[in-house]
């Protein structure tokens, strides 16, 4: 386990080593990508569902007996950072169907060199809900950050954001824990460093363009 | 001193243990019935009234005509010719016929050879018969063999007029063989009479129970039928009775075998919702899928890894030093039809994962777990097999299944059942049979509760109601 209180690193079992040494793969090619992806991004998202509370509550059998229950508590909603952040959203959806989805698409300006906002497309009643921001690398941290900037003044309270990724850094990780220390950061498994590149290493390349693209 | 009384009692007691703990299923020692008589005498009738009227879920009718002796070409041009002797003894492989059944009679799964009268040779088909509770054995040496003789349980022998055999030779011969009138007759004199006086007749002296006139007797039939019944209630009083001592055992469970998944805020709410009756079909099936994944990727976490080749490098051209890879197949079991709910999930993660099938139904009176049918898949050797089944209650289909499985030569380590309901009696029983076996289970019950926790006498721990809302057959 991570050893940051708000930072959930999934079991590293053998099964998940596994899935990841497969989606790292440079040979692997699309199908299997999005696929095993797709494995791993649900184990994320039932992860992050687990985060939520719950209440206690009395159901009726089909024996019409009572039972001591429970149900589930809060308003949920993703938000995608596009493209990459997109791939996620089908995992989220199996798992809570009708789940309304926003979206943020962040771009490196050219001239500056710095993340820029270039569009936002939330629910009007997302400051009630829970938000599950979705984007599978966490490397820098520079557009996952404006995108909470951007939750953040809309008035979604920052204890109800999760952010699920697939691939984190140790250094984006260091940027959200000292930034945001009460969101909960939801990773799959954290690499060993970026490089000068700022590409994580070892990675897994371009999610975005492996899922969509090449 | 006797070597009896230096045994310390201990001893003795754990030998009944071990008695108990090995499950013995009924087709194990299957109920075998011979039929003989003459050619034309109504034995496929008479076997049929009795596969009729004793109902039993699983019975083999099993003819001697399989087991014709392949023909060399010359013989083969005799039998073309109406020449070749197929009704004496030799013309049988009765070496091959007494193989079969002694397979059948310690319960594995055995293949019969198909004769083909076409071809006059064995085809390249087999049939393969497994887990029958009782098997008719047809022909008119069923009972000629000592050895089989000593293998059967009953031993009729249908006694019919010669003359009618004949009679009843010739219309099926031309009616239904389209054979032309000379050719049988020849064939009859020449071969069938003197065999059946010769050979047939003395078998009936080997018989435990003659019938008279034949299949037109229903007296007598009526009068085999309800003896049969008799022995077999009897069969199933036993089994039923050694399920019950494999559940009384105290032996505790072994938990390393156990793997409870974590009682999770999710679990707990979509625990929730199956178990509420306001629950619509649509939201039923979405939630049991969602703990069906749960389960399958708990499940897998026990499948065999092994470390990757190290010459993986990643798009930016990292090597990486500690991959892993699966180093298992994993095959999938599912008991009609409450493990079929976990096949939607289970394809979603395996899309091309084999998956076999047992069905699996306890006798509506007495509750005795009986096989109805099993289709399964030649299993790769060091697979790993997954048996689904959604709720555990007596543990019984459960270890039927996994049983017929280990015939299937399944090592019974490699062995996972994968349950979301499950009573601890049932686990005890099933694990006290099958100690090797690992178990996946969502919910798991205590006999002993405290405050708040499962129990065995809970309603869904006694009752099937997954499979049936799942499909939506309640």
């Amino acid at each position: 386990m991570s050893q940051y209180e708000n930072v959930i690193m999934l079991p590293q079992t053998n099964q998940l080593k596994c899935l990841y040494t497969i989606i790292r793969d440079r040979n692997t090619r699309r199908g299997d990508f999005i696929f095993y992806s797709d494995r791993i991004i649900r184990l994320l998202v039932e992860e992050g569902l687990n985060q939520l509370p719950i209440e206690s509550c009395q159901i009726q059998t089909p024996l019409g007996v009572s039972y001591d229950g429970h149900k589930f508590l809060g308003k949920i909603c993703g938000v995608s950072i596009i493209r990459a952040g997109e791939s996620m959203e089908q995992g989220l959806r199996d798992c809570c169907r009708s789940v309304r989805l926003g979206k943020i698409l962040i771009q490196r300006d050219e001239e500056t060199a710095t993340p820029k906002l270039f569009y936002v497309k939330l629910p009007e009643d997302i400051p009630e809900r829970y938000v599950f921001l979705l984007d599978p690398l966490l490397a820098t941290g520079g557009s996952a950050s404006m995108a909470v900037d951007v939750l953040l003044q809309k008035g979604v309270k920052e204890e109800r954001i999760l952010f699920l990724n697939v691939l984190a850094s140790p250094e984006g990780i260091e940027v959200f824990k000292k930034k945001f220390p009460k969101i909960k950061v939801i990773t799959g498994m954290i690499d060993q460093a970026l490089d000068e590149k700022k590409f994580v290493v070892p990675g897994l390349g371009d999610f975005g363009d492996r899922y969509y693209c090449i | 001193m006797s070597p009896l009384s230096s045994e310390p009692p201990s001893k003795s007691a754990t030998h009944t243990d071990l008695q108990a703990n090995k499950y013995i299923p009924p087709w194990t020692s299957p109920y075998i019935i011979g039929v003989a008589g003459f050619s034309g005498s109504g034995k496929t009738t008479v076997a049929q009234k009795i596969i009729e009227q004793i109902n039993e879920p699983w019975t083999v009718l099993l003819s001697m005509d399989n087991f014709y002796k392949p023909l060399t070409p010359e013989q083969r041009e005799l039998a073309y010719r109406n020449e070749y002797d197929f009704d004496t003894p030799e013309a049988y492989d009765l070496e091959a016929f007494y193989n079969c059944i002694i397979s059948l009679k310690e319960g594995k799964k055995t293949q019969v050879p198909v004769y083909s009268f076409a071809l006059h040779n064995r085809t390249d088909e087999s049939i393969s018969i497994y887990g029958a509770n009782v098997i008719i054995v047809e022909g008119i040496y069923s009972l000629y063999d000592p050895k089989v003789l000593a293998l059967m349980d009953t031993k009729i022998y249908v006694d019919t007029d010669l003359d009618i055999c004949y009679s009843r030779r010739l219309l099926r011969d031309i009616v239904e063989r389209k054979r032309d009138i000379e050719g049988i007759i020849e064939q009859w004199e020449k071969f069938v009479k003197p065999s059946s006086v010769v050979s047939v007749k003395p078998t009936m002296y080997n018989a435990d129970i003659v019938i008279p006139h034949g299949s037109d007797n229903t007296k007598a039939i009526d009068m085999i039928i309800k003896h049969i019944r008799k022995q077999l209630q009897k069969k199933s009083a036993e089994h039923l009775a050694h399920l019950a001592r494999l559940g009384r055992m105290v032996a505790p469970i072994n938990f390393n075998n156990i793997k409870a998944l974590p009682k999770t805020n999710q679990l707990l709410g979509m625990k929730s919702i199956i178990l509420n009756r306001e629950t619509s079909n649509d939201d039923f099936i979405f939630y049991f899928d969602r703990i069906a994944s749960t389960l399958i990727s708990e499940a897998l976490e026990l499948v065999h890894y092994s470390p990757a080749p190290s010459d993986i490098i990643t798009p930016n051209g990292y090597r990486i030093t500690d991959g892993v890879v699966q180093a298992q197949e994993v095959v999938a079991v599912n008991i009609i039809k409450s493990g079929d709910c976990f096949m939607r999930s289970l394809r979603k993660i395996i899309p091309e994962a084999i998956v076999g099938k047992v069905l699996i139904q306890s006798d509506s009176q007495t509750g005795e777990p009986q096989l109805h049918t099993e289709r399964l898949p030649k299993f790769s050797s060091g697979c790993k097999v997954l048996l689904f089944d959604a709720q555990v209650i007596s543990g019984a289909a459960a270890t039927m299944a996994i049983k017929v499985i280990l015939d299937h030569d399944v090592e019974e380590s490699e062995i996972v059942l994968v349950v979301y309901l499950a009573s601890e009696t049932g686990l005890r029983r099933i694990l006290n049979a099958f100690p090797n076996v690992k178990i996946v289970v969502g919910n798991l019950s205590a006999v002993e509760p405290k405050e708040g926790q499962d129990n065995d006498t809970d309603w869904w721990m006694s009752m099937r109601f997954i499979d049936a809302r799942y499909f939506g057959t309640d």
